[in-house]
């Protein structure tokens, strides 16, 4: 992660310096003195290039300044309306810089323009753009990689910018282990080695458990154990519970938690329903849900939200392995229900049905939402942008929407209902693990609401069905190409808004 | 349609079916059966009764709450009574707006396409038995209109595509002008006149030509009109682009859009709607010929925007774009298109939504609502900004579609918003509910006419008032 730091503005001596410049502004503060230091240099060089500080806009200036003992470049983005700058249009502008300034080891940002917390999300922008997966890189040349250790960012509230950079640097933690989780290969990333990295956690003072495969027979969770059955590779299911609403005291004191569950299949081969060749490897991030999940428990403990939340994940590899699972075998859930298994490939909904159920029988959650890179059919319905989210309870539904349109992390409401339910009506068992390629993202969530248990009223339960967003194939302003960490913001706002003390 | 006479007492030697709602007192004849078969009136129930006269068939109501849930049982009932050419259907007791219902739904339960395997068997008379005949009478008038223009889209759609070329749609659209309402059906030269080379081009593979048809009805408010727009191939072969083999025989339906707006318009004239509304249709035949338009064509719309051709398949938005553009010209209120256009929304939203799309809140939700009263329930879907970005083209102002056979429910909605104009604008993908399942209980498995009631029930709520 970069180190950030805030400071009094004053020009830099060395390194590049950015200016977050909105639409029509005059330069102020360290923009003006920059220009005035280069003989107006700067400016004429944004009237050149037309740069007007719309949104999008950036123009990089090579060596400004005649004298030696300046800045190495100067880059001027635009933040758009000076008067309609959200948070969000800070992040974005931040973004946008990075790849302008990492050549250079240190940066200043000169943010006297902005509120304190814009110019801590324009440093959040910056960080999160900044991610970079390149452990299993041996060979890349020093030139190639980026250069860029600190950033300072330049304001006269700097104390204000420092503590509203806290919890945000807190988030980015939690979202840079959901990237590396959702990058690692997954011959390194089995289900054993990623519960063993949910351990890390403990240092933030979440509480982990995990579950192997005896607990989890104990605990009849026998959809879950079907699908893991064809791998060498062991299941576990880890159970992260951070009490930061009771103080993480005592039990007696905590309410009833918050519930986020995730799928967390290390890879999908499909298994006897094998997935055709092309395109296979992306089937490493199939565990994404549970990487979301375990990363957002990381940004709640690492900022001390006074909530009691509880994380669970369910980490299986589905291999098509001697033992693996056939078409047509009818499995028995930890709920009672038996499934009959149609297509070994939709195996997300087997592993969430028993850590649903479980989730529901220990914590008695207020709320629960599931994340999973459920079905191919979100993305044919939906595309890149928006994940698919299915409720049984219009407040969630409102409060997650709303959570994501705030953090760039927006989610588009998917419907249920008995006509779709009835899609996975089974001859042999309580129900068939697939609906048919018509409505299959919807079939999946009528699926998953059969494990939602409790009834009159049902606990408020949300899907997300991720496909669509884990994964970037092309670089977005705060997101690099490659893992998103989709879902660690949204959910981190929806506790910071509604379920904090 | 079926016959429809109101009378107070049902025939002698007619079967009679009696809707139960559940918890209600039965029949003293039916009790001891009743109570043997478990029927409670529960909805889905049915028992048939033979006390030595005629049939009774008491219909399971559950507890009906809306007109809807009447035509529900309209249906049952005549599914029901299977074979019977005539039928009592006993609405005694029930207010006239649920009597309408309870015939309306059995009016569409009725339906048979038939005119290629005569004689067609199945209802032919039915007797809806009411306390006043003449206060049901007003409430039949107004629900049979909607049934009409619903079976008028089911009966274009139905047909084969050898029996309903361009030219006999076309014809069979100005035989509406008996309702009064006035039919232009452009042709080629007209629609080279008006620069519509969309339409001319997806058209141009086929020895049947295109066509735009445009319906009006005038109404009496002296307002602009409210426009729909419809999708009708003909046939779509796919072009160039040729689908699969398997499953092509389903592509007849691929005009179930245009034939939607065509019932909608005959309901409005049917009932003397006071709103002005216009359809514009877009016909033709996608074909592989010898004139077909090719992958990487580039056209010129009516609206001036040229379009690159990625897939020929993706013809439906491409017929759409020079309709919407036309329907400009009569500066409506508000432009609703309809059209089969992409497997993707099956995929998305299943058999039993349409998916919405559109560029203004108000009128989506004013459709929503009017899809649920009349059982054509629809679903908001997005328009991305990506979804957009991703048609950018080098070589023209936009794609048709992305690269790869992979229709895409918000990329055409995104290609079609470009085409919209200024008034507000909603566009149904009813790929998935041509033939929906869940149909089956008020019309059998052939086309559902989706669309047709909708836009008419729109009309009724939300148009005819005098003042916009």
């Amino acid at each position: 992660m970069l180190d950030i730091a805030f400071v009094k503005p004053a020009l830099p001596r060395h390194g590049a310096l950015v200016l977050p410049v909105a639409e029509d502004a005059a330069l102020a503060g360290l923009a003006q003195a920059i220009d005035t230091a280069t003989g107006g240099a700067v400016a004429r060089a944004l009237a050149a290039a037309g740069f007007k500080g719309r949104k999008g806009q950036s123009c990089t200036i090579w060596a400004p300044s005649a004298e030696a003992g300046g800045p190495s470049k100067v880059v001027a983005v635009g933040l758009g309306k000076a008067g309609e700058l959200t948070a969000e249009g800070a992040e974005a502008a931040g973004g946008a810089a990075l790849p302008l300034v990492q050549g250079e080891r240190e940066a200043v940002v000169a943010a006297e323009g902005l509120a304190a917390p814009l110019a801590a999300s324009f440093a959040l922008g910056l960080a999160l753009r900044s991610y970079r997966f390149d452990r299993y890189r041996t060979t890349e040349k020093e030139d190639d990689k980026p250069k860029l250790e600190r950033v300072e960012i330049a304001t006269d509230a700097a104390p204000a910018a420092k503590s509203a950079w806290a919890p945000m640097r807190a988030i980015a933690d939690g979202v840079f282990l959901s990237r590396d989780l959702v990058s690692e290969p997954p011959n390194v990333l089995h289900p054993v080695e990623m519960a063993e990295r949910c351990k890390a956690l403990e240092k933030l003072g979440v509480t982990v458990e995990i579950f192997g495969p005896k607990e989890m027979k104990k605990l009849g969770f026998g959809a879950l154990l079907g699908v893991a059955q064809g791998s060498a590779q062991e299941p576990r299911m880890v159970v992260m519970q951070w009490n930061g609403a009771s103080g993480g005291k005592s039990k007696k004191a905590a309410g009833k938690p918050v519930a986020f569950l995730g799928k967390g299949v290390t890879f999908d081969t499909g298994g006897i329903s094998i997935k055709p060749a092309a395109g296979m490897e992306d089937m490493k991030w199939d565990m994404a849900g549970a990487g979301t999940v375990i990363g957002l428990m990381a940004a709640l403990a690492g900022r001390k939200a006074k909530v009691d939340a509880v994380g669970l994940v369910g980490l299986v590899e589905n291999m098509p392995g001697a033992n693996a699972q056939r078409p047509g075998d009818v499995v028995t859930t930890a709920s009672g229900q038996t499934v009959e298994v149609i297509n070994t490939d939709a195996e997300g909904r087997l592993v969430l049905a028993d850590v649903m159920h479980y989730c529901q029988e220990r914590f008695a959650p207020r709320f629960m939402v599931d994340l999973a890179t459920l079905t191919g059919a979100i993305i044919i319905a939906l595309g890149h942008e928006h994940a698919g989210m299915f409720a049984n309870d219009d407040e969630l539904a409102h409060r997650l929407a709303a959570a994501g349109k705030q953090v760039g992390e927006a989610v588009w409401r998917m419907p249920l209902g008995d006509a779709y339910d009835k899609q996975i009506k089974s001859d042999i068992a309580d129900m068939k693990n697939v609906g048919g390629r018509p409505g299959g993202s919807i079939t999946a969530a009528q699926f998953l609401q059969r494990f939602v248990v409790k009834k009159d009223p049902p606990t408020p339960w949300a899907h997300l069905d991720i496909a669509g967003t884990a994964w970037s194939s092309k670089d977005l302003p705060t997101v690099p190409k490659g893992a998103t960490a989709f879902g660690v913001r949204l959910l981190d706002r929806l506790v910071a808004d509604h379920y904090e003390e | 349609m079926l016959k429809l006479r109101l009378r107070r007492t049902a025939r002698a030697n007619v079967p009679r079916a009696l809707p139960v709602v559940e918890g209600d007192t039965l029949p003293p004849d039916a009790v001891a059966a009743a109570a043997a078969a478990r029927f409670t009136g529960a909805a889905e129930q049915s028992l048939e009764l033979r006390p030595d006269g005629p049939r009774l068939l008491l219909i399971g109501a559950g507890q009906p709450a809306t007109p809807l849930d009447w035509e529900r049982v309209g249906g049952r009932a005549v599914a029901v009574a299977g074979d019977a050419e005539r039928l009592a259907l006993d609405a005694r007791g029930l207010p006239p707006v649920s009597a309408a219902a309870l015939a309306a739904g059995a009016a569409l339960r009725a339906w048979r396409f038939g005119r290629k395997r005569e004689p067609v068997k199945g209802l032919a008379t039915l007797d809806l038995i009411v306390d006043q005949p003449k206060s049901v009478a007003p409430f039949w008038s107004r629900a049979s209109a909607a049934v009409r223009g619903a079976l008028l889209a089911r009966e274009l759609t139905a047909e084969p595509a050898n029996h309903l070329t361009t030219r006999d749609f076309a014809r069979r659209l100005e035989a509406l002008a008996e309702h009064g309402i006035a039919v232009d059906i452009l042709g080629r030269k007209r629609l080279a006149r008006h620069g519509l080379g969309a339409l001319l081009a997806v058209g141009g593979g086929s020895a049947n030509p295109p066509r735009l048809a445009v319906l009006r009805w005038r109404g009496t408010h002296a307002l602009p009109p409210v426009a729909f727009v419809g999708k009708g191939l003909c046939f779509d072969t796919g072009g160039i682009s040729i689908k699969g083999a398997a499953g092509m025989e389903a592509m007849r339906a691929d005009m179930a859009g245009a034939a939607a707006c065509a019932g909608a318009m005959l309901a409005l004239a049917l009932r003397r709607s006071p709103a002005p509304a216009v359809a514009v249709l877009a016909l033709a035949e996608n074909s592989t010929g010898e004139a077909s338009y090719r992958p990487g064509d580039v056209l010129r719309t009516g609206s001036g925007k040229t379009v690159e051709v990625v897939d020929t398949d993706a013809e439906g938005r491409l017929v759409l774009a020079d309709a919407l553009h036309y329907a400009q010209r009569f500066k409506p209120r508000a432009i609703i298109d309809l059209a089969t256009l992409t497997g993707a929304i099956v995929t998305a939203l299943g058999h039993h939504r349409a998916g919405l799309f559109g560029n203004d809140a108000a009128l989506q939700a004013k459709l929503a609502a009017a899809g649920e009263a009349v059982g054509e329930p629809l679903w908001p879907m997005p328009i991305g900004a990506r979804h957009r970005e991703d048609l950018k083209s080098d070589i023209a102002d936009l794609k048709q579609c992305l690269h790869g056979r992979q229709p895409d429910a918000c990329h055409a909605a995104a290609f079609l918003r470009e085409f919209a104009g200024e008034a507000p604008w909603a566009h149904l993908d009813i790929a998935g509910v041509g033939q929906r399942g869940e149909a089956a209980l008020r019309g059998p498995g052939m086309p559902s006419g989706f669309g047709a009631r909708l836009l008419d029930a729109l009309v009724e709520r939300e148009f005819e008032d005098p003042e916009p």
